[in-house]
């Protein structure tokens, strides 16, 4: 311990020769805040000298001097003020000890006590001065690497995905303050080390390869199944948003028809179709269809019928009814057009096999070609067909005379073209196996082997816009590049010709491998194209078998020669790519030399023997473990060199204040806008970053502040975990209801930082954030939605809740198991909300049962009241136990409670210091707004400031302090006013300079 | 200040001791590897496992084995084998219960060393493997946790049973949603032994930070420096670390009796190998060298795919794999069988020719040879053909043939075999896949 205090002081000393030795001026916007640097007041200097050192004399130095000073503190070595302030953690212990009359030792003379107060108030008043004079000091902030929260969201602001790497890492450990975000505190081994490497080579492992640069699934992305499952789902999101149902068309149409009933008055057929969020384009061509009566025949003709005996809005029908006949119109229409649309069975076309990918591909063109497209084949004439034959259908009778038929077939043939049969198909299988085989998402249909068919014409050209269509070919294309299907299509076309139809098995085949990669080089390609369309031409096969042989190959082989192309093209943006993620990884402009860096380095991991993708990943996490990105090194101008008091100091570069700007706030790297403010270099200009604080405290992202100060500071950070609730006795407290627990006081410190509503709302206000599982353990009305869906409720109060401290959370992890701990309750009030100092408690202390079944006739306030009476304790339980006892009325999960688990009747009523009997939440806000509210906002900034500058607070910062909270009076307590005096203090501009 | 750097460096003293200690638990307690071999260290040296995979079955009829030890009686499918008799287990009657009732093929083989149920469609959910379990637990000291090489390329597309293709293609994985990338180039996999893969890759990658913590340092101020000399000082660490995890695997393919030569391979021509042969004969060569110079302590091999589409015109056979499986009782079929077996054997006597300490590498390996299914016409799933080749450290007994077939289903499950394999490899499990039972009597 000494031993410490004395390479400390050391330390400290020789700070103080270092900042003596240089001076420069302020930059103009920080000059208003520095402190001249006052000489040390010789009234002190003089009361050393006259009054302390002699006591000390007297009465220490016999033991703490001499060659072996008593635990290795020798107080003659202090011979002057000065020395006592390079040491003054030393000074604080000694006058702690002083104070609290443990120091002389009972066996030693004792000092009078106005002679202990000589020295207490002399410390004290230099305390007082020196932290006057250092006002603004930044203190120590030291280099430090990223804590495993920080990186977890820097990592998913790089990516756009939550990875969490470091979620199995050890806990990082906490300084004095409960955060886990400084210095001293955020070492690194080898073996952490290594799980960087790990997690960062997990990160890579979620590179999607993309034809202009890359991006991340949330998933790794190494096996062609992963690869496969990114672009499919991808696609499938694209065509899930589109708007195929015929209802909503028409439901939009008739809004249209009827707006000025609807007082729709300024109405476009543009804006309806954007407010129905259906296809204009298409909406425009059923509007023609509808409209169209010359030569309307059959379908038409019926749905023009329909439509004009659709409801008209001037008798006012409701809209379900209006729905339910748009409904019935689409699926007459639809209804029709299955009875003119096209199938096609799979040819016999020897010598392919029955599942020869080459006729399933052949009747997956046809179908496509024919969506649009109407079949003659269904038709009846007339003259000749027999109602009472099988099959007759009504529907489908044309005209026998050549020119009525003419035109029947033509009216027909329009309805099939603008309502086509599917506008996209999105799964097939092969056509001999059950109806039920789904979930084969763009599947070519192929027997056993894979392979992708794009069927979404009509989708393509009759509902998408131009911006529309260019999403969907881009995605398809990077269906392609990204999961190569082509190749291994063709690799699947090796093996199933060889295993399920023999037709490869001739040996002029057995040098053409599936397994080999090279297969779809253009000279294996060509050979096995060859030998395969001699094969089949040799065999017998029909004209049109060669064809559709020559037509599968030929687009296949297309595919594989574009795909090839574009992976090769996509090589050089990838490193532009990894460039520009390193520049955002090091969170400041990237070095030119950086950048060549960067890039050698994947050239020398190319040249070793890698591929470019395994480059790539390798160069990415290089970048993820760089001391740049794991470090949090702050960089100061120190041309514009100053003083604070004892130190000297520079201002921070507009890229560092930028940093700890976005870790504060959002415990991340700074976004693009941040960036872009440090590179026009006048970040450091209060009015801006009032704005900016103003800006990113609006953002999303302070649920994170919410998360790693609030949660933190509360002793609620890692309540996802806790597992001391009995779930037998309480089944209610469920991992869903756990979470909820969790989240309330997240979700309230969030709205309440992002809505900037006054910091008072942590006690006093009267709502709170509930989702379904939590509002049914508060007995307050279910909210709507699914259980995951948060609301705000007001009136709380009728509920005995609102605010931080009746939350379940902070009420359940303060109780052991099956019974409340008034003790635990009242001290988490008075020391984390009220930041009330409690020494730890002697070790001899008797136990409580841990069941209140097991206490007898006493309630548990009984019990504690006897433990009270022993003097010893009571000193310090009577500072906080009454909290505790108020908060009687909830169990040991938070749950409102008329008696506790023994039967007896709770009663949460209490004797406040006061000397007020107060009972329930209610006394406690009460007695706090009355009395203590000071300590909450005290304390409050005491540990935001800690944070926020990671580092404790030190006794210089009880002018910021000051500052802070006049900021709060003046402004209603709105939180902002916290946050933007702390981030245009000295203290966050500028840092020592040693 | 002298005192917080003494600290330091003596710290860094300790974490270096730590790592060295962590890492090498075996290696560190023989110092001259190769020279002292004879001085019966035996139960120091490295176990390891290999699984070999064939798809599709087997003809029921040939494929059994009597007796025990030297006067065992093979069946004909398993005829190469008996040179290795002592050396080997015939394994009847196990199975794999999520593998059974759920159609055939690719049901069967996705979670053959998981025993964890699989999803139909189009996502992909199994469990992970053992092998994978054990590469997990003990890859830390290797220069591969595990190698996984196939001889049959992986495919994705459906099959009748709405099982992804994905799941006939893959018997190592890595977790419930994602295969292990199998290594079916020769060239490729010798590489990984040797060249930037794993340890040699973190490598590059610590040398490419060092430069740049070294670039920091330098700007940074004094007490930053410290920090980051944290970070530096790590950074050696590892480096060291890995330096000797590959100084002490490369002594350990020096690791014959004196006077004897090991077993080399020269780095095989690139591309794929156009005879199966000649592909498989590779394969087997650089698992049985991975396992000789201890570069990785776990493999699996697919020697075929589920629904193969392997294609044997040196048999002579004339249907692939997967038609001809389907008339398993065929002398053709049995030609595959033993094909496979011959695979097996000669690998087995690739093992049996390394010397390490005073026996073989095969004393210290288990050989798991495995196929999906029993008979390859009925799919049957209610049995499984397995074969144990090697001692593993003397924990193995062999020589034995036993069947389990008629026994209660909890007290024949391959996760049981696993869970036993594994207490062998060090690495004790409460349980595994559908199982939380040993397998008695193996």
């Amino acid at each position: 311990m000494i031993a410490s205090h004395q390479a400390l002081a050391a330390v400290a000393v020789a700070v103080v020769f270092a900042a003596t030795s240089s001076c420069a001026r302020l930059p103009p916007s920080l000059a208003s805040q520095t402190v001249p640097t006052a000489p040390r007041s010789a009234n002190l200097d003089q009361r050393y000298v006259t009054d302390v050192q002699p006591l000390l004399k007297t009465y220490c130095h016999s033991c703490h001097g001499g060659s072996s000073p008593a635990a290795r503190l020798d107080l003659t070595a202090f011979d002057t003020t000065g020395r006592v302030i390079s040491a003054f953690d030393v000074w604080e212990r000694l006058h702690g000890r002083l104070d609290r009359r443990e120091m002389p030792p009972r066996s030693a003379a004792q000092p009078t006590d106005a002679e202990r107060r000589t020295i207490t108030d002399w410390f004290a008043a230099l305390r007082a001065h020196e932290a006057e004079r250092n006002a603004g000091d930044p203190g120590v902030v030291l280099a430090r690497r990223l804590s495993n929260a920080e990186y977890n969201y820097t990592v998913q602001d790089l990516t756009g995905v939550d990875i969490a790497p470091t979620k199995a890492f050890p806990v990082d450990p906490a300084n004095e303050a409960g955060f886990d975000n400084s210095g001293e505190t955020l070492a690194i081994s080898p073996a952490l080390l290594t799980k960087y490497i790990d997690a960062a080579r997990n990160v890579a492992n979620h590179i999607v390869f993309q034809p202009h640069g890359f991006s991340f699934a949330p998933y790794e992305v190494l096996t062609e199944t992963d690869r496969d499952r990114f672009v499919v789902n991808r696609i499938m999101d694209f065509y899930r948003r589109q708007r195929t149902d015929l209802a909503g068309y028409f439901f939009a149409l008739w809004r249209y028809e009827n707006r000025s009933a609807l007082d729709l008055k300024g109405a476009s057929l543009a804006s309806i179709a954007t407010a129905g969020g259906v296809s204009l384009p298409y909406l425009q061509r059923l509007q023609q269809l509808l409209h169209d009566r010359k030569g309307a025949f059959g379908p038409i003709a019926g749905m023009q019928r329909r439509w004009d005996e659709l409801p008209a809005a001037s008798t006012r029908p409701s809209e379900a009814t209006v729905r339910a006949a748009t409904e019935a119109l689409r699926d007459y229409v639809i209804g029709y057009r299955k009875k003119l649309a096209w199938t096609f069975d799979v040819p016999r076309a020897r010598p392919l096999h029955i599942a020869s990918e080459i006729t399933a591909m052949h009747v997956n063109r046809q179908e496509v070609l024919h969506r649009r497209r109407l079949n003659p084949h269904v038709l009846l004439a007339a003259e000749t067909a027999d109602p009472t034959a099988k099959g007759y259908d009504a529907d489908l009778v044309v005209p026998s005379e050549p020119a009525a038929r003419a035109a029947a077939v033509a009216s027909l043939e329009k309805f099939c073209d603008v309502i086509p049969d599917a506008f996209l198909v999105t799964e097939r299988t092969s056509p001999w196996l059950a109806k039920n085989q789904t979930g084969r998402l763009l599947s070519a249909g192929f027997h056993s082997a894979m392979g992708y068919f794009r069927d979404d014409g009509p989708l393509y050209e009759l509902l998408l816009d131009d911006g529309g269509r260019r999403e969907l070919d881009g995605l398809w294309r990077e269906l392609d590049v990204i999961s190569n299907a082509p190749a291994r299509q063709l690799a699947g076309f090796v093996w199933f010709e060889r295993t399920d139809t023999n037709f490869m098995l001739s040996p002029e085949f057995n040098h053409l491998r599936a397994e080999d990669l090279d297969l779809a080089s253009d000279v294996k390609f060509g050979e096995l194209r060859r030998l395969y369309e001699a094969k089949v031409a040799a065999s017998g096969a029909t004209a049109e078998t060669r064809r559709m042989t020559q037509q599968y190959f030929d687009e296949l082989g297309a595919a594989i020669r574009a795909t090839a192309q574009a992976r090769a093209a996509a090589e050089p943006p990838h490193l532009e790519h990894l460039v520009a993620f390193a520049e955002r990884a090091y969170r400041r402009p990237i070095e030119a030399a950086e950048r060549d860096a960067v890039l050698a380095f994947y050239r020398q991991l190319r040249q070793s023997g890698l591929g470019h993708e395994d480059a790539v990943r390798d160069t990415l996490a290089s970048v993820l473990v760089s001391p740049h990105v794991l470090y949090r090194v702050d960089v100061v101008r120190t041309a514009a060199q100053s003083r604070i008091g004892d130190h000297a100091v520079a201002p921070l570069t507009s890229d560092s204040l930028a940093n700890r700007l976005s870790y504060f706030l959002w415990s991340s790297m700074p976004d693009a806008e941040l960036m872009a403010r440090a590179a026009a270099g006048d970040l450091h200009r209060p009015e801006i970053l009032r704005a900016q604080v103003r800006r990113m405290l609006r953002d999303g992202r302070v649920s994170r502040l919410a998360t790693e100060f609030g949660a933190n500071w509360l002793g609620v950070r890692r309540f996802e975990e806790y597992n001391s609730v009995d779930r037998e006795r309480f089944p209610a407290f469920t991992n869903d209801l756990r979470r909820a627990f969790f989240e309330e006081p997240v979700r309230f410190l969030t709205a309440l930082i992002r809505e900037n509503r006054p910091v008072t709302d942590l006690l006093f206000g009267d709502y709170t954030y509930v989702n379904r599982p939590l509002a049914s353990h508060y007995g307050m009305p279910q909210p709507d939605g699914d259980a995951e869906r948060w609301v705000r409720v007001d009136k709380a109060g009728g509920y005995q809740r609102g605010g931080l401290l009746p939350m379940a959370a902070f009420l359940t992890q303060s109780s052991p198991g099956q019974r409340t701990s008034p003790v635990k309750r009242g001290y988490w009030v008075a020391r984390n909300v009220l930041g009330q100092h409690i020494p730890a408690p002697p070790p001899d202390v008797p136990a409580i049962p841990s069941d209140e079944a097991d206490l007898g006739s006493l309630t548990l306030a009984q019990t504690m009241a006897r433990h009270r009476a022993d003097p010893n304790c009571a000193s310090c339980h009577a500072t906080f136990d009454f909290f505790g006892l108020a908060f009687e009325g909830y169990g040991p999960v938070g749950e409102r409670r008329e008696r506790d688990l023994g039967g007896r009747t709770v009663d949460p009523a209490t004797e406040f210091p006061d000397g007020v009997r107060r009972s329930g939440v209610a006394g406690i806000l009460e007695y706090v707004r009355a009395s203590r509210q000071q300590d909450f906002v005290d304390n409050l900034s005491r540990r935001l400031v800690s944070y926020g500058l990671g580092r404790g607070v030190i006794p210089s910062d009880r002018r910021l302090l000051d500052q802070m909270q006049a900021a709060l009076r003046a402004n209603g307590y709105r939180f902002s006013g916290l946050v933007e005096t702390l981030v245009t203090s000295p203290q966050f501009l500028m840092k020592r300079v040693p | 200040m002298t005192t917080i750097l003494k600290a330091a460096q003596s710290r860094r003293t300790f974490l270096r001791g730590a790592g060295v200690t962590m890492l090498l638990p075996w290696l560190e307690s023989i110092p001259a590897w190769g020279g002292t071999a004879a001085q019966g260290r035996g139960t120091l040296l490295p176990k390891r496992l290999a699984v070999i995979f064939m798809a599709n079955g087997i003809n029921p009829n040939n494929w059994w084995a009597k007796g025990s030890g030297e006067s065992m009686e093979l069946g004909p499918s398993l005829e190469p084998l008996l040179p290795f008799r002592q050396r080997l287990n015939f394994i009847g009657g196990l199975f794999n219960e999520a593998a059974t009732n759920v159609g055939i093929h690719p049901g069967q083989t996705g979670n053959l060393l998981s025993g964890a149920r699989l999803t139909r469609g189009p996502e992909i959910r199994g469990g992970i493997s053992f092998d994978q379990v054990l590469a997990n637990r003990l890859g830390e000291s290797s220069v591969q946790p595990s190698l996984v090489l196939g001889c049959e390329q992986p495919t994705t597309g459906y099959h009748e049973t709405n099982f992804s293709m994905a799941y006939g293609s893959h018997i190592s994985w890595a977790s419930a949603t994602s295969p292990v990338p199998m290594e079916v180039y020769p060239s490729l996999a010798f590489d990984s032994l040797f060249e930037n893969r794993g340890a040699q890759r973190t490598r590059s990658i610590l040398d490419r930070v060092m430069e740049q913590a070294a670039d920091l340092r330098r700007q940074a101020s004094t007490s930053d420096q410290k920090k980051l000399d944290e970070y530096l000082t790590s950074v050696r660490e590892i480096e060291r670390r890995i330096d000797r995890v590959r100084e002490s695997a490369n002594q350990a393919g020096e690791g014959t009796r004196p006077g004897q030569p090991g077993f080399t391979l020269q780095r095989p021509d690139n591309g794929l190998p156009q005879d199966i042969r000649e592909h498989m004969r590779l394969m087997a060569d650089i698992l049985a060298l991975a396992f000789q110079t201890n570069k990785t302590s776990v493999a699996t091999l697919l020697l075929c795919r589920d629904i193969s589409g392997m294609f044997y015109p040196f048999l002579p056979v004339t249907e692939a794999h997967h038609l001809l499986s389907h008339n398993d009782t065929s002398k053709e079929f049995t030609l595959v069988n033993q094909y496979y077996t011959g695979q097996l054997a000669y690998l087995a006597q690739r093992l049996q020719s390394m010397a390490e300490g005073d026996g073989t590498v095969l004393d210290n390996s288990c050989l798991l040879f495995m196929s999906n299914m029993w008979s390859g016409s009925r799919h049957d799933s209610t049995r499984v053909p397995v074969l144990t080749l090697g001692n593993l450290g003397g924990t193995l007994q062999s020589g034995r043939v036993l069947d389990y077939y008629d026994r209660p289903a909890d007290t024949r499950r391959l996760c049981s075999l696993y869970l036993s394999l594994m207490d062998r490899m060090g690495v004790e499990l409460p349980s595994f896949g559908d199982a939380d039972e040993r397998l008695a009597g193996i």
